[in-house]
């Protein structure tokens, strides 16, 4: 089921900007990666390049040895490789179920994981009904609906409820236990990401500056340079 | 007054708004579900009423070959026009489908020896001889009359219309509680989002402006047979914004909502024909036409005032972000 991704030095700009300036890295089958990076490092814009809603404009992505660089979103997503946003993209206007069986028709499946994330009880209301938080947990769930065999999260923890993050990390490690699927996480939230994840890989300034185990990274002193400063 | 009184003048207004619910009903699958901003539909009736009069007139084919062709037309001009549009935002896309449109009445308007030009259809035939598609649609509409042991035949093309208006309300209205109907207003509220679930935007993008203009041209035939004869003048930008205000007072998003916007607008339309007493009766014909658009303007202000969500819109979903 797992997947592997592989980025090679992908850059992409707009206009003067050097959003993405040759990032590489590889995200390991069934692995759980951390993507970190302070703001404006490019993680965002990557994670676009990756998924197929913004084009690169030089080098390669590859999921499982073959290019999906210039796929559009849809097929990607169909390829196996599902994202999630970092601003929630709830289809308001539709019901919470609605959300999740769009991405594939399995109302029992679909009841299954709105439980895990406890939105069962709103399954008929309308997805605009929903908080913040709430929103983030629906989008995981509509995400996981489509079965990616590699699923790449935005930022899922913003602005979830802390008492709900502990639960949501546990159904990221059992999906990841079960499923065999393959996560790559943007995170701000490190104390989260060295939990989490076997791999973390370091962004600064559209590059990868580091790229190891949660241990190897902390004890990285490029890292802790583009974090506080390079004066310390 | 007493044209007010007579079922025939009530059966035809009764056949307009038929014709408006068709033409509408494009328009509520394309913008109400999908959320395409289309402001050509006029375009695509026309379209598929003048393929079936000049197939008929000049290549002399039977109605009921020329009349198919004429919806396929259409269809077809809407794959064609949304291939190179559909990829643009909605606003721009909005501007190319009204242009679109423009460029089809000049066309029609221009083409003298294709379309007749701006005499219209009596036109299409040879010099000095009044052209006439619609020998066989009259024939048949004879018969339902018989059938339907009627006197009127206003009557019968009132349920000529209405039976087909009917029957494509009832298609679309199980079509959009489909999976294909969800991933429409999917795209609606958040096309990224669709993507990201493997849906492709453009395809479903591409369908529904293809069957809302094939919508449009049965909406453009029965125009074409009610009034025996056509010009380009018929295909006017207002008829697209009739269809825009019937779709918004009857309420987005809803299919039975259309009939009944459509038969609002079309009685409004009808009724303030009648404004021919005191003090109104001091005003000349031509002055009073143009009070009674401003009088439904001015009713249709106070609809959506009272009631946003339009007759059958639903207020909730108007207030979520």
């Amino acid at each position: 089921m797992s997947a592997t991704l592989t980025v090679e030095d992908v850059v992409r700009t707009f206009g003067g900007v050097r959003a993405v300036d040759g990032a590489s890295l590889v995200v390991e089958p069934g692995s759980i990666t951390g993507l970190i990076g302070p703001n404006g490092a490019g993680k965002s814009t990557l994670f676009n390049c990756v998924s197929g809603f913004l084009r690169a404009q030089s080098g390669r992505v590859l999921l499982d040895g073959r290019r999906i660089d210039r796929s559009r979103a849809h097929r990607i997503a169909r390829a196996g490789l599902v994202r999630t946003f970092q601003t929630p993209r709830t289809l308001t206007r539709m019901t919470v179920l609605e959300n999740v069986l769009l991405a594939r028709d399995a109302p029992t499946r679909a009841h299954e994981l709105l439980r895990l994330v406890r939105l069962d009880g709103h399954a008929h209301e309308l997805a605009g009904t929903l908080s913040g938080g709430q929103r983030k947990l629906l989008d995981l769930v509509r995400a996981l609906m489509a079965e990616p065999r590699i699923l790449l999260l935005d930022e899922p923890m913003a602005g979830v409820a802390p008492a709900l993050r502990v639960e949501l990390l546990e159904h990221i490690l059992a999906l990841r236990a079960r499923d065999r699927v393959t996560l790559l996480i943007v995170e701000h939230d490190l104390d989260f990401v060295m939990r989490a994840c076997d791999r973390v890989v370091v962004m600064n300034d559209g590059r990868v500056i580091a790229q190891g185990t949660p241990e190897e990274i902390r004890r990285d002193e490029r890292v802790v340079d583009a974090y506080l400063g390079a004066r310390h | 007054m007493s044209v007010l009184t007579s079922g025939g003048f009530w059966a035809f207004v009764c056949v307009v708004a038929g014709i408006y619910t068709i033409l509408a009903l494009g328009l509520q699958l394309q913008f109400g579900f999908t959320g395409l901003l289309n402001f050509g539909q006029v375009a695509f009736m026309a379209i598929g009423a003048y393929t079936m009069a000049i197939l008929v007139v000049k290549e002399g084919w039977s109605t009921w070959l020329a009349a198919p062709l004429g919806i396929v037309a259409a269809a077809v001009a809407g794959l064609l026009l949304g291939l190179p549009s559909l990829r643009l935002r909605a606003d721009y896309f909005a501007i190319v489908t009204i242009a679109f449109s423009e460029i089809v009445r000049y066309v029609a308007t221009n083409e003298n020896a294709l379309t007749g030009g701006s005499q219209g259809t009596i036109a299409l035939g040879s010099v000095g001889q009044a052209a006439q598609y619609n020998g066989q649609w009259e024939h048949f509409q004879t018969r339902v009359q018989g059938w339907l042991h009627v006197s009127d035949s206003d009557v019968a093309m009132l349920v000529i219309v209405w039976t087909t208006a009917i029957v494509l309300l009832a298609i679309v209205w199980l079509a959009v509680r489909t999976r294909w109907g969800r991933v429409l207003r999917a795209i609606r509220e958040d096309e990224e989002a669709a993507a990201s679930l493997g849906k492709n935007v453009f395809a479903y993008k591409l369908q529904v402006l293809a069957i809302g203009s094939a919508l449009a041209a049965i909406a453009g035939l029965f125009y074409a047979w009610e009034f025996s004869f056509f010009s380009p003048d018929d295909f006017q930008p207002l008829l697209t914004f009739f269809a825009w205000m019937i779709v918004i007072l009857g309420g987005l998003g809803r299919v039975w909502a259309v009939p009944v916007g459509s038969l609002v607008f079309g009685f409004l339309f009808a009724g303030t024909r009648f404004l021919d007493f005191r003090p109104l009766s001091y005003l000349d014909s031509a002055e009073r036409a143009y009070l009674r658009l401003i009088i439904i303007g001015l009713v249709i202000i106070g609809l959506v005032l009272l009631r946003p969500q339009g007759i059958l819109g639903r207020r909730k979903e108007m207030v979520l972000e």
